[in-house]
């Protein structure tokens, strides 16, 4: 694995005089230095603009430790009372939906088993994949038969100390003709009562936690007796059920879903609580199809689906504090840290102090979207990646390193090790695509539009998308022109409405980007810089929703499309995506709209009919992602489409969601609907949108000395918007 | 369905010459075979100096574990490598040394 400084920070937008804590890991003894620069460009590709970033005065270049500090991948609950699970004699009861039986190494379903001092007990899957019993330092009781993947179980043990009997069980819910649905196994094992932390889904390892279980874990409980296997292998609810009253504990999960509180629902209350988001509101053991929102049907939602590569906080020790200073202009920054050759950047998101805009324009960096985006790996989650960019799987040191190092927290575009959706992404960890002399996607393509504004002298305001879910309208009051990044694609619904109303009020809104407004997320309501989403119904998927877990567990909320949600992105910015490819980008065609008097401004200074028909990014302005106006799906009648680019090779693939039927004619060579529109259209009270519908728009800013028409369309309709009078 | 025809040298010649943007019905059926599944087990391009070097290489078993590195030979452009990564898949898919150098 290559070496590799990592480091992050507690906050990721912050005003200035801010206190900001930078947490730092290196593989290497010894020190490394960190300053502050001012990042206006991190595109350090031969094609690009050039990497540039100035030192901060004020904030002075020290010299710190370095140190490795672990990261604690993998999620479990742990209960809060460990002294009432020091049992001689003891019963175990839940259900179980196993994702990654082949894993070859332990996967504890509960118990308060450690592995260093070997006391304690704990059910668990074997290296094998079989269930097992194991009590202190004994060998363990094993059922000898295979499980199947992804299928519900109810396992269960007794154990009772004076004879030493154990019995280990399994009964699998679904029939099938040619095999046994129960099974059991006996033996002899002596007790092991120790006050060890109880753990689901993990053991203990002195102070660190091993063992993580893949899957799904419903109604866990467990009782302080030797209880009869048919009794703990009855479902909940019928005649044979042991009565609740005689359990230690029994918890159900489906209580405070979208928190991190674990609820034992026995008369003791022993509770507990979540480490590292697994996730929740899953369908359980008993869900019927009868209920797709877990709101409304908590009993057959009561499933936690645990995985190894969870991750929401790293939770590493501060290495050191840089406070910023009071006068320091909004803008982009980073901690920049250098240990040798090992370079690293944190990159902060300095936005005005409140109420206090230094301009009329801001640029609203869209870190939901590279949240959602986070040190993913496609490379190796899709097995469409390669159809999908028609390019053979081309990655960099960074990749190589998020693919050696297990988890670094994945992205929502990945398969967690067990083949499940990820449905979180947090920024308590490094996160290494959002960094400069990267790929050119979401933070370094974004740099583009920073580069290009510093050239051409216009002076803007920096707000987030964390600001914007806080804040809402109030994030963007204060401007009469608004950018977006080129990709701003992850939502929350108070983050829509504040654009929306913005727009509404008069506001100016320029989307220099594409596929954006798109996917609907939540913020966790109380945690801090995590979203949550779900890939629900339809849309250009990273993986599939599994039936009836569409609904966010951290607000409820349906996830999925924006405009299977009733918001289509064509009704705030006038057109939606409408088809994608990676490999060469295109040029716009000027169109008679372009010479509506209404849209003169935008053309001014401009002769050319193709625009952009060069660029860093493929060549062209219009390439990457792409959207298209369509009145039928929300863009505005009077929206003018001044140019559209529509010549796009087989390489490039219209979106599935306006796909019905299956066909042949879905790419570039052979389907219409894959274009990029340039959408111009007012808003009441004097405002307007103006929308280019390509994520390589932006690459072709810096083309010539920042003099082309791309440029000129994009200087002309800032300078428009930023004037007062009405559109 | 389609199978990769070794005798297709125009198709490798075709990929050669133009690896990215519009390429022939045929070409285009050959790359969507190259290409479909996942990328662990098989050649791919891993850059190894920012803008200036890429290597083959190929994924490990599972996340966690070492990619294999081609360490004899280093490409001087993405170009080269691409092209590299074509003959790989080519022997991979049909058990024969691609026929254009």
């Amino acid at each position: 694995m290559p070496d590799r400084l990592l480091a992050y920070t507690d906050k990721l937008s912050l005003e200035p005089g801010d206190l900001v804590e930078v947490k730092v890991s290196s593989p290497r003894p010894g020190s490394y230095r960190a300053s502050l620069v001012r990042m206006i460009c991190g595109d350090d590709s031969p094609e690009g603009p050039g990497y540039k970033a100035e030192p901060v005065a004020g904030v002075p270049s020290n010299e710190y430790p370095a140190r490795h500090q672990p990261i604690p991948c993998g999620s479990y609950v742990e209960i809060d009372d460990r002294n009432a699970f020091a049992l001689q004699s003891f019963s175990i009861r839940t259900f179980i939906w196993p994702t990654w039986l082949d894993k070859s190494s332990e996967q504890c379903i509960l118990g308060n088993w450690d592995a260093a001092s070997k006391t304690g007990y704990a059910l668990y899957l074997d290296a094998a994949g079989r269930l097992a019993l194991r009590i202190g330092d004994q060998a363990p009781l094993l059922l000898p038969h295979d499980l199947v993947s992804r299928h519900w179980y109810l396992v269960a043990v007794a154990f009772d100390a004076k004879s030493g009997r154990a019995t280990l069980g399994s009964r699998r819910l679904m029939a099938y003709g040619h095999s046994g649905q129960r099974h059991f196994v006996e033996g002899q094992l002596a007790p092991s009562a120790v006050a060890n932390r109880f753990l689901i889904a993990a053991w203990n390892n002195a102070k660190k936690v091993a063992a993580h279980f893949n899957g799904k874990i419903d109604s866990p409980a467990i009782y302080g007796e030797a209880l009869k296997l048919e009794a703990l292998l009855a479902f909940p609810g019928t005649r044979d059920e042991v009565p609740p009253e005689r359990a230690v504990a029994d918890w159900d999960f489906s209580q405070d879903v979208g928190g991190t509180w674990v609820i034992d629902s026995s008369r003791h209350r022993r509770n507990g609580h979540t480490v590292n988001l697994p996730t929740r509101g899953m369908t359980g053991w008993n869900w019927d199809g009868s209920e797709m929102n877990w709101k409304r049907k908590p009993e057959q939602y009561g499933a936690i689906h645990f995985h190894d590569d969870d991750l929401y906080d790293c939770a590493w020790q501060t290495d050191f504090s840089m406070r910023l200073p009071k006068d320091l202009k909004s803008g982009v920054y980073c901690v920049h840290l250098m240990q040798d050759e090992l370079e690293e950047f944190a990159p902060l998101f300095v936005r005005p102090a409140k109420g206090k805009p230094t301009s009329s324009l801001a640029f609203l960096v869209p870190t939901a979207s590279y949240l959602a985006y986070a040190n993913h790996q496609m490379d190796t989650s899709w097995s469409f990646d390669e159809l999908s960019s028609a390019r053979f799987t081309s990655i960099n040191r960074t990749d190589q390193f998020l693919e050696e190092i297990y988890s670094l927290g994945l992205s929502t575009y990945d398969l967690h090790g067990d083949g499940s959706g990820v449905c979180h992404s947090s920024r308590l960890r490094p996160i290494l695509n959002m960094r400069p002399k990267g790929d050119l996607w979401q933070f370094n393509a974004d740099t583009h539009i920073i580069d290009w504004l510093a050239a051409k002298g216009l002076d803007c305001d920096i707000i987030t998308d964390e600001d914007l879910h806080r804040d809402g309208l109030d994030c963007l009051k204060p401007y009469r022109c608004v950018i977006t990044g080129t990709h701003p694609e992850y939502y929350s619904l108070k983050m829509l409405d504040a654009v929306q109303d913005y727009t509404d009020r008069g506001g100016r809104l320029m989307y220099l980007g594409a596929n954006g407004f798109y996917w609907r997320i939540a913020w966790h309501p109380s945690l801090e810089g995590v979203i949550e989403h779900r890939r629900s119904e339809d849309g250009m998927r990273a993986w599939m929703t599994q039936p009836g877990e569409s609904y966010m567990a951290f607000t409820g909320e349906y996830s999925g499309l924006w405009q299977r949600n009733g918001r289509p992105p064509n009704m705030l910015v006038g057109a939606a995506f409408s088809g994608q490819g990676f490999d060469v980008a295109s040029y716009y065609k000027r169109l008679p709209a372009s010479r509506d008097p209404r849209a003169a401004f935008i053309f001014e200074g401009v002769t050319e009919d193709r625009i952009g028909d060069f660029g860093s990014i493929g060549g062209g302005a219009a390439g990457w992602e792409l959207d298209r106006a369509d009145t039928s799906l929300g863009t505005p009648p009077h929206a003018l489409i001044v140019a559209t680019a529509d010549d796009f090779p087989a390489s490039y693939h219209w979106v599935n969601e306006e796909l019905n039927h299956t066909h042949s004619a879905v790419n570039g060579d052979t389907c219409p609907m894959i274009k990029a529109d340039m959408v111009f259209f007012e808003t009441p009270h004097g405002g307007g949108v103006f929308s280019v519908s390509s994520i390589s728009w932006a690459g072709s800013l810096a083309h010539n000395g920042y003099d082309n028409n791309v440029s000129r369309i994009t200087e002309n309709v800032v300078r428009r918007f930023l004037d007062a009078k009405p559109l | 369905m389609l199978s990769i025809d070794p005798s297709r040298t125009d198709l490798c010649e075709e990929f050669k010459r133009k690896p990215f943007g519009r390429h022939s019905a045929d070409l285009h059926k050959l790359l969507d075979l190259m290409r479909w599944g996942f990328a662990r087990g098989r050649t791919v391009i891993l850059c190894t100096v920012p803008h200036k070097e890429w290597r083959l290489a190929k994924f490990g078993p599972r996340r966690g574990t070492p990619m294999q590195i081609d360490e004899n030979r280093a490409f001087n452009s993405y170009q080269d490598a691409v092209w590299a990564c074509f003959r790989a898949r080519w022997k991979e898919m049909t058990g024969r040394d691609c026929p254009i150098e």
